[in-house]
């Protein structure tokens, strides 16, 4: 009987709390396709009318567009330097026995933890030197910072899982261990790369200090710091504002739909920070 | 199998490399950018000034980069830009009392390698803009504070504080006007330029001629007091002024609620709409009234015009100053916005009178009263402190001596810190 | 043979680990070098000179500074405990799931997802006055008649806040923790069920101990990222109201890029990178060489 109880009481709780996580983004869509006039008062659950203005004018007015481009330019190009570098790093650190090996691991995953503040001020100090402020190489450079830690890090506990019988049948054919990563390990750990990708785009997608203190004007700005600095003339453009918010979510909300038991498993395994 | 693996990450890299670059290449050399108050009737002048510049002088491109509406914002996002090393924007719009602070920082450039023609403008617009003796910015248009007083009810303006109080004690017992006297009581720049005309009435300043911090001498004890007294004791003026900018001050006026109001030029076109103002016709200007110690104080506020520092054509950037700081071009601006322009000779002519729609003699004689505010690159600390200090004995939490007196060791602080206690040249 | 292979170890990690020290370990002593200097950005003609430990006495003497230390603590301690508590509620009930589990995660991965300035605005939203969501039902439902102005109340604000973080990471602490679950023998239940333990005992003498390394790893890692909370709060109430909301990130950040005090914000960089670097430490010790270097696989 205390089972029936326990039985019923568990799925309530979680019916309750999968309802809490997704309330709010259910509410935040459905008041993006609202007009202004009835953002506040009332509170319709299910909506009656629906209106595109505030997309019509994030994309004409606000240029979020411009921000879309930014944010994909910059993710990508930091995923794409990050994974290939990271992954050689990575498979010595999981299969080479060089000594400091186990000083590196550890360094890398304190320096994840950093402070992203932390290093602001040298970081614009540099970027400012060289000119790079409000440009996309001074956004990769400072998400290098935690893009390369987080990669090396995802890699190594995917490397550590495969099985070594592959590689050490390969080497005892005489391959070199290049050879051996190139042709063996690469092709097996695919799913390792592509959710070690999925996960650096995301982490960098959804970054705004750095954003926020390299860029200068809608120009160059991503899409966290574009919806953030939304300011309207008399009153905050509230509309506007979640429209914004659905489209910055949009595409990792699709990653996560993709590819949500991968993203888990990488996460998990290496035990991640969040 | 292995060869396409080969070529997915060299691809990939290649993109990097040009993403990368693609980014590092901003800004066209040949278009000018310009960033300032453009929105409203500013925003239609500006306009139309730069198409005409661009008209004359084909080879020069100019945009406009937008900043947000409130000082405030607009002087944060200059400080990121500048600070930044930006070649944007190349020309700015700068509040007067910027210019000190940029032209030290080295934001902005020093404008004597044009040689530029100072001899037909007001002297105490070109002293705010100096810094180390060199001329870092232009003077736009000039905003003076005056007072605006209610034709209908009394003959002449008050030349004098004390008749200034008796006139509003009048209109406010006897001819049930709601308030005697609205100024700009709120807690922010506004607040120092006001209290800055009641102290030059008693005679007193902010900082004495060699620089040093007098805020706190017996007659700014004497203004603040005045001011203080004009609310609780005088009840010339409302307490809810304590929470008033420019437009709240202008309504009550416009709305016929006041016998008097301390505000900028702007609000003159505005009060002589009969579609708007219950004033309209009733009204006229004069300088700030004084005491027996003091003389008739404005407030010099207004805009400069500055290049950036790091900008890519400054040559260009000067074309275009010099253009808008042109006659006809500065009566296009009062013509429109009502902006009071930085000449002396223009005040002289039919053209201008036209143009505001006032005798610019009257405007000229205000402005020739007028006195900038400390020109320091630490303006926006020290007014900070003062702010907080008048709307601390204004709001009765502290005696205005005291304030005074905690404002005047703060300022003098500040600029010991800041190493500019010294002597200036 | 042993090495070539170390010199090859090493030439793989070269480009990664060069990267890193040139981005991220040199600019953090950059810093601490930085923050032995006076270099105030809007005032060049003072120059870049040594003062020494000055700028970390100012910040020490600084009652913004505690402030702003006091708020970052508190807000770490509550959100933390709360995530933890709530995620271990939600990973528990999870695991006992047969069917749909794949739907659930894909529902608890979402807000971990959405970017934390996202979530910002979203609660900033609901909790908007005087007409926003959640006033709408705390009047609604006769729950507070009268509810405080949250944004321009310096003890209300950080509800908003709280919670906006509690919703975004909650369900992320569950997947770690459900994980941990997951890789306890359902043996232990049955022989424990078999004995006659209640639910309860079977929770607090299975389960607990057998999670507390994945516990330990959320409750490290949420701490230190709690400590450099600033996305949520800087689009929520941008610190205030004053400096009410203010944590130790956004003092900094104001410090450097909103008054351009590079020494003294360098000194406060310093310090939050100390505090995070202690935590960060006493969790590698917590978590143990074994669960970190050489997991059980």
């Amino acid at each position: 009987m205390t089972g029936r109880i326990w039985g019923i009481g568990r799925r309530l709780a979680i019916a309750v709390m999968v309802s809490a996580i997704l309330f709010p983004i259910y509410w935040v869509a459905v008041a993006s396709f609202t007009p202004e006039s009835q953002l506040f008062g009332q509170v319709d659950l299910v909506p009656t009318r629906l209106v595109f203005d505030h997309y019509r004018a994030v994309f004409s007015e606000r240029a979020l567009g411009t921000a879309v481009w930014n944010s994909l330019i910059v993710a990508g190009a930091t995923t794409l330097l990050c994974v290939p570098i990271g992954a050689l790093c990575a498979y010595a650190l999981a299969r080479l026995p060089f000594p400091g090996r186990t000083l590196v691991l550890t360094s890398v995953l304190a320096i994840s933890m950093f402070p992203q503040i932390s290093i602001v001020s040298p970081l614009y100090l540099l970027l400012r030197e060289l000119r790079l402020i409000d440009t996309y190489a001074g956004l990769v450079l400072p998400y290098l910072t935690f893009a390369m830690p987080l990669t090396i890090w995802l890699l190594v506990g995917f490397f550590r899982q495969l099985p070594r019988e592959l590689e050490e049948a390969a080497l005892m054919d005489g391959a070199s261990r290049l050879r051996t990563l190139w042709t063996i390990v690469l092709p097996l750990s695919w799913p390792g790369l592509t959710t070690t990708a999925i996960l650096t785009f995301l982490y960098c997608w959804n970054e705004f200090l750095f954003a926020l203190c390299f860029t200068l004007g809608p120009d160059r700005y991503t899409v966290p710091v574009a919806i953030a600095l939304f300011r309207g003339q008399y009153q905050v453009p509230w509309g506007q504002i979640l429209a914004g918010a659905l489209v910055a979510t949009l595409p990792v909300a699709m990653l996560v739909f993709l590819a949500q038991r991968r993203i888990v498993a990488g996460l998990t395994s290496g035990a991640v920070k969040g | 199998m292995a060869r396409e693996f080969r070529r997915i990450p060299v691809a990939a890299l290649c993109s990097c490399v040009v993403f990368v670059c693609f980014g590092c290449a901003r800004t066209d050399p040949h278009v000018l950018t310009f960033a300032g108050s453009a929105v409203g009737r500013e925003g239609e002048a500006i306009r139309r000034q730069l198409d005409s510049f661009q008209a004359l002088h084909p080879a020069i491109r100019v945009e406009v980069q937008s900043t947000p509406d409130a000082a405030d914002h607009r002087h944060q996002l200059y400080v990121q830009w500048l600070n930044a090393r930006a070649a944007d924007p190349d020309v700015l719009q700068l509040d007067v009392v910027w210019a000190p602070e940029f032209a030290a920082a080295g934001w902005i450039l020093d404008l004597d390698r044009f040689r530029p023609q100072i001899d037909d403008f007001f002297p105490a617009t070109l002293t705010a803009n100096r810094w180390n003796g060199a001329l870092y910015a232009l003077p736009w248009f000039v905003d003076v504070g005056m007072l605006y007083w209610r034709k209908d009810l009394m003959a002449r303006a008050p030349t004098d504080l004390d008749e200034l109080r008796q006139l509003a004690t009048r209109g406010t017992r006897e001819q049930a006007i709601p308030f005697g006297f609205v100024w700009q009581g709120a807690r922010y720049e506004g607040l120092v330029t006001v209290f800055l005309e009641l102290l030059g009435a008693f005679g007193g300043a902010i900082l004495d001629d060699h620089g040093r911090v007098v805020v706190d001498s017996d007659r700014a004890v004497d203004a603040l007091t005045w001011m203080r007294d004009s609310i609780d004791v005088d009840r010339i003026v409302p307490a809810s002024a304590l929470t008033w900018q420019e437009e709240q001050v202008r309504l009550a006026f416009q709305n016929g609620q006041a016998v008097f109001m301390r505000n900028w030029p702007y609000a003159h076109a505005l009060l002589q709409d009969p579609s708007q103002s219950r004033v309209a016709g009733r009204f006229g200007i004069a300088p700030m009234p004084a005491t027996s110690g003091g003389s008739p104080t404005a407030a010099l506020g207004g805009s400069v015009l500055a290049i950036n520092a790091n900008s890519g054509d400054s040559d260009a950037a000067y074309q275009l100053i010099e253009y808008l700081l042109e006659p006809a071009q500065l009566l296009t601006r009062a013509r429109i916005v009502g902006q009071y322009p930085p000449r002396p000779t223009m005040y002289e002519t039919k053209e201008l009178e036209d143009a505001l729609r006032i005798a610019p003699s009257d405007a000229r004689r205000i402005i020739e009263h007028a006195v900038p505010r400390p020109a320091t690159p630490i303006y926006s600390e020290l007014s900070q402190t003062l702010q907080i200090a008048l709307h601390r004995a204004l709001t009765r939490q502290q005696e205005p001596r005291a304030a005074l007196h905690q404002a005047g060791t703060a300022m003098r602080s500040l600029l010991a810190r800041a190493e500019l206690d010294r002597e200036q040249p | 043979m042993m090495r070539d292979e170390t010199r090859l170890g090493w030439t793989m990690a070269l480009p990664a680990l060069s990267v890193i020290a040139l981005i991220a370990l040199g600019p953090i002593l950059w810093a601490a070098w930085e923050s032995l200097f006076l270099h105030d950005l809007r005032m060049p003609w003072l120059g870049r000179r040594f003062i020494g430990a000055q700028n970390y006495i100012e910040a020490l003497s600084d009652p913004r500074f505690w402030g702003a230390i006091g708020h970052t603590l508190a807000f770490a301690a509550v959100s933390v405990s709360l995530e933890l508590v709530l995620g271990l509620a939600l990973a528990v009930a999870v695991d006992s799931m047969t069917r749909g589990r794949g739907l659930v995660r894909t529902a608890m991965l979402l807000p971990w997802a959405v970017p934390t300035v996202v979530v910002g605005l979203v609660w900033r939203f609901i909790f908007e006055t005087p007409a926003g969501l959640m006033n709408a039902v705390l009047v609604g439902s006769g729950v507070m008649a009268d509810p405080p102005i949250w944004f321009a109340d310096p003890e209300a604000a950080w509800v908003p806040i709280i919670l906006a973080d509690v919703w975004k990471t909650t369900p992320f602490v569950a997947l770690l923790l459900l994980a941990g679950l997951q890789n306890i023998e359902r043996s232990l239940y049955e022989a424990a069920q078999i004995d006659g333990a209640s639910v309860w005992r079977q929770f607090t003498a299975i389960t607990l101990p057998l999670l507390k390394p994945a516990l330990l790893v959320a409750l490290v890692f949420r701490t230190v990222d709690a400590f450099r909370v600033f996305d949520v709060i800087y689009v929520m109430t941008g610190g205030g109201p004053g400096t009410a909301t203010e944590p130790i990130a956004m003092y900094t950040f104001s410090a450097l890029l909103e008054n351009l005090r590079f020494g003294y914000g360098s000194a406060l960089s310093v310090v939050i990178f100390v505090a995070t670097f202690l935590l960060a430490l006493i969790a590698i010790r917590l978590m143990g060489r074994r669960t970190l270097i050489e997991p059980a696989s």
